[in-house]
Order: C-alpha cells, then structure tokens, then sequence
C-alpha cells in the first residue's frame, strides 16, 4: 500500500516536532503506532545532530557537548534538511546561533562557525591549480590596471569584529588554549589550493581588496576603492598573500578603465 | 578629489610582493591522496567519473576513490584488497 500525499507530507512534518503521530498512519499489526513513530523521529533528530557535530568541531568544543547537541537539536526542528547531502547541513546554523538566546554571551560564535562552514565548503569544493606568481611577472606594466582575476572555487573571506580565526586555532587543536590579550577583529581568507584547507590572516583592508577582486573588480579599481576607505591599506602585502595564498586561479584583460588619468 | 592609483605603484607593488614570495618555497603539502583505501562513501573529493565529490564512492576500497593521509602513508596502508596506490586506479566494473 503506498501513503496518500498527504500522510506524507503530515509524516515528514511530524518528524521535526513533538505532536502525536499523523491520524491517517496505520502499522501492520495495529499496535504501537506511537513509539515506533518517535523511533523513526529519534533516528532522524539524533543522525542530524551528529552530522552538525562533525560540521561544527570547534564549536562543540567552545561550548561542551551538552550545549552544543540542545542548540543543534532546537536549529533542527526549525531547518529541517532541504537537500540530501548532509555535507551542506547547517550552512546556516551560524545565523541561528546569532539569535540564540542561551548563546548570547558567546558573541563571538556564530563567527567561527562561519568559519567553519568556509572551510567545509573548501574542503567539498572542486579542485582547480593556482594562478602562477611567474606568470603575473610577465604581464606589461601597462596592462596591470584592467587585470581580471579568476576565483579559486574554494575561496571564501570571512570577516569579524572577534579574534575568530585564533579562537580557532585554540579550539582545533593548532594552538594551546590561552588568555587572549589584544582582543582584535581579525580577517580570514579561506582556501584550498591544493589538498588541504588553508587560512591567511589578511592585513587592514585585505578583506574588501580581495572580496571586489572576487566579485570581478579590476586591479586598479579594487585597489583605488580600499585605498579610499582604509589608509593603512598595503597594496604590495595583499598582492603577496593573492600570489602566495592561490585564491585565484587565473587572469584575464579587462577591457574598461574608467580610472585611467595617468600616463 | 578622488585619487586613483597610478600604473607605476600598481608595478612596483607587485614588483615588492613577487620578491617576498620569491624567497621560501612554498611549504610542500603533508598530506598525499591515497587511492583504494576509502571505505564505500568515505571518500574525499574527486572520486572520479560517474561520481562527484566527497562521499560519494559505491564500494569499499574502491580504486579510483581516494582519501589524504598523512604524507609517506600510503603504499604501507594494507586492506583486504591490496595496498594503498598514490596513483588513481580503475573505476569498479
């Protein structure tokens, strides 16, 4: 016997809340219809619960398991899955995190899981090979202004008014745990150049250049339009850290320069 | 007045940051991919045609599905099928 539309619909609803099962589900025998639906709504709660565990490593740690698997339990019920890859689950669990009251203290939380999820989307991402610093040595001098840069597809910027990426760090095993003194924002550029997920701390104004670079702003107008916003803004670093970093994979010549007043 | 940056600066700043990169060779990666050792949907990306990315291999220890390991790893890692390879080997039949 196959469900109506309706008793499935009802059925997957059911799942993600607390109500007595749907009225139109039958067993085979009759009998405990109820604790076999909460079964079934168990396996459903608990498996998500673990593949937001395993998305959110440094998160459960800041916060303790106990906490963690309530809040991931309480995101849920109100975001069930919209796709069958779990891989992708809780990409924003961050944003319910930010409104989470009984995390509000933790201000700074819902910005490392955003890091987390920039480097789970590295590691899942496509593989593609870095531009060439050698190659950006040979373009003319000239033709530097209207240079288009090609995004690596694993590259995200994460930006934050915490000191997210060392947090972190603490947290994931790649620092000891310690008294932050200099409790500074920082700027994180994520990327997977080559097998393993990678992280630069970006210098002032880092995040903006490399975010209109990614968006398809030339050289000269990515540069022009953080160099009006930060004055501490080093061009010559941030190309250090493009080149060394292979958050882009190639180049291309742009072909309008509405900047141009120079000879 | 808006000021734009000029074509020299743009060059000699790149200029400056190929030197500094010049310097150290890029830190060579620890980890080498490891093929036929992933158990079925526990590989890392790139599995190969017929699949798309992570977690998506059909069988155990399938040949053309690898996982990162620790770097010199590899070829010691034993499974009931043989040897991990460093090279991608056929999609299953």
């Amino acid at each position: 016997m196959t469900m109506s539309a309706a008793t499935q619909n009802a059925f997957a609803i059911g799942l993600f809340s607390t109500t007595p099962p749907p009225s139109s589900l039958t067993a085979w025998n009759g009998t405990a219809l109820e604790r076999r639906y909460s079964v079934y709504r168990n396996n459903i709660i608990a498996s998500l619960t673990e593949a937001l565990v395993s998305r959110f490593p440094a998160a459960l740690n800041i916060v303790g398991p106990d906490f963690f698997r309530a809040m991931a339990q309480a995101f849920i019920r109100l975001h069930p899955p919209r796709s069958p890859l779990l891989l992708a689950y809780g990409d924003d669990f961050p944003d319910f995190v930010a409104g989470f009251e009984p995390a509000r203290e933790l201000a700074y939380l819902p910005d490392v899981m955003r890091l987390e999820v920039a480097r789970g989307r590295a590691y899942h991402a496509e593989e593609a090979v870095p531009l060439e610093a050698r190659t950006l040595a040979d373009v003319e001098p000239h033709r530097l202004r209207t240079l288009i840069f090609k995004p690596h597809p694993s590259l995200s910027v994460i930006s934050s008014p915490y000191p997210v990426a060392t947090i972190w760090a603490m947290n994931s095993g790649g620092r000891p745990l310690a008294a932050l003194d200099d409790w500074l924002g920082e700027d994180i550029l994520v990327v997977r150049p080559r097998m393993t997920v990678e992280m630069s701390g970006l210098p002032p104004g880092g995040a903006a250049f490399f975010r209109h670079l990614a968006a398809g702003v030339n050289l000269a107008g990515a540069a022009d339009a953080v160099q009006h916003a930060e004055a501490r803004f080093d061009l010559s670093a941030n190309l250090a850290i493009l080149l060394r970093s292979g958050a882009f994979t190639a180049f291309s010549q742009g072909t309008s320069d509405e900047n141009r007043h120079d000879a | 007045m808006k000021t734009t940056i000029a074509t020299l600066a743009l060059a000699g700043s790149l200029a400056s940051a190929l030197a500094a990169i010049a310097t150290p060779a890029a830190a060579e990666d620890a980890k080498e991919k490891c093929y036929g050792i992933a158990m079925k949907g526990q590989n890392d990306c790139a599995a190969g045609p017929g699949t798309t990315c992570a977690g998506t291999s059909k069988i155990d220890y399938q040949q053309n599905a690898f996982k990162l390991v620790p770097k010199g790893t590899c070829v010691s890692m034993k499974t009931p099928t043989g040897h991990g390879m460093l090279e991608q080997g056929p999609a299953p039949a």
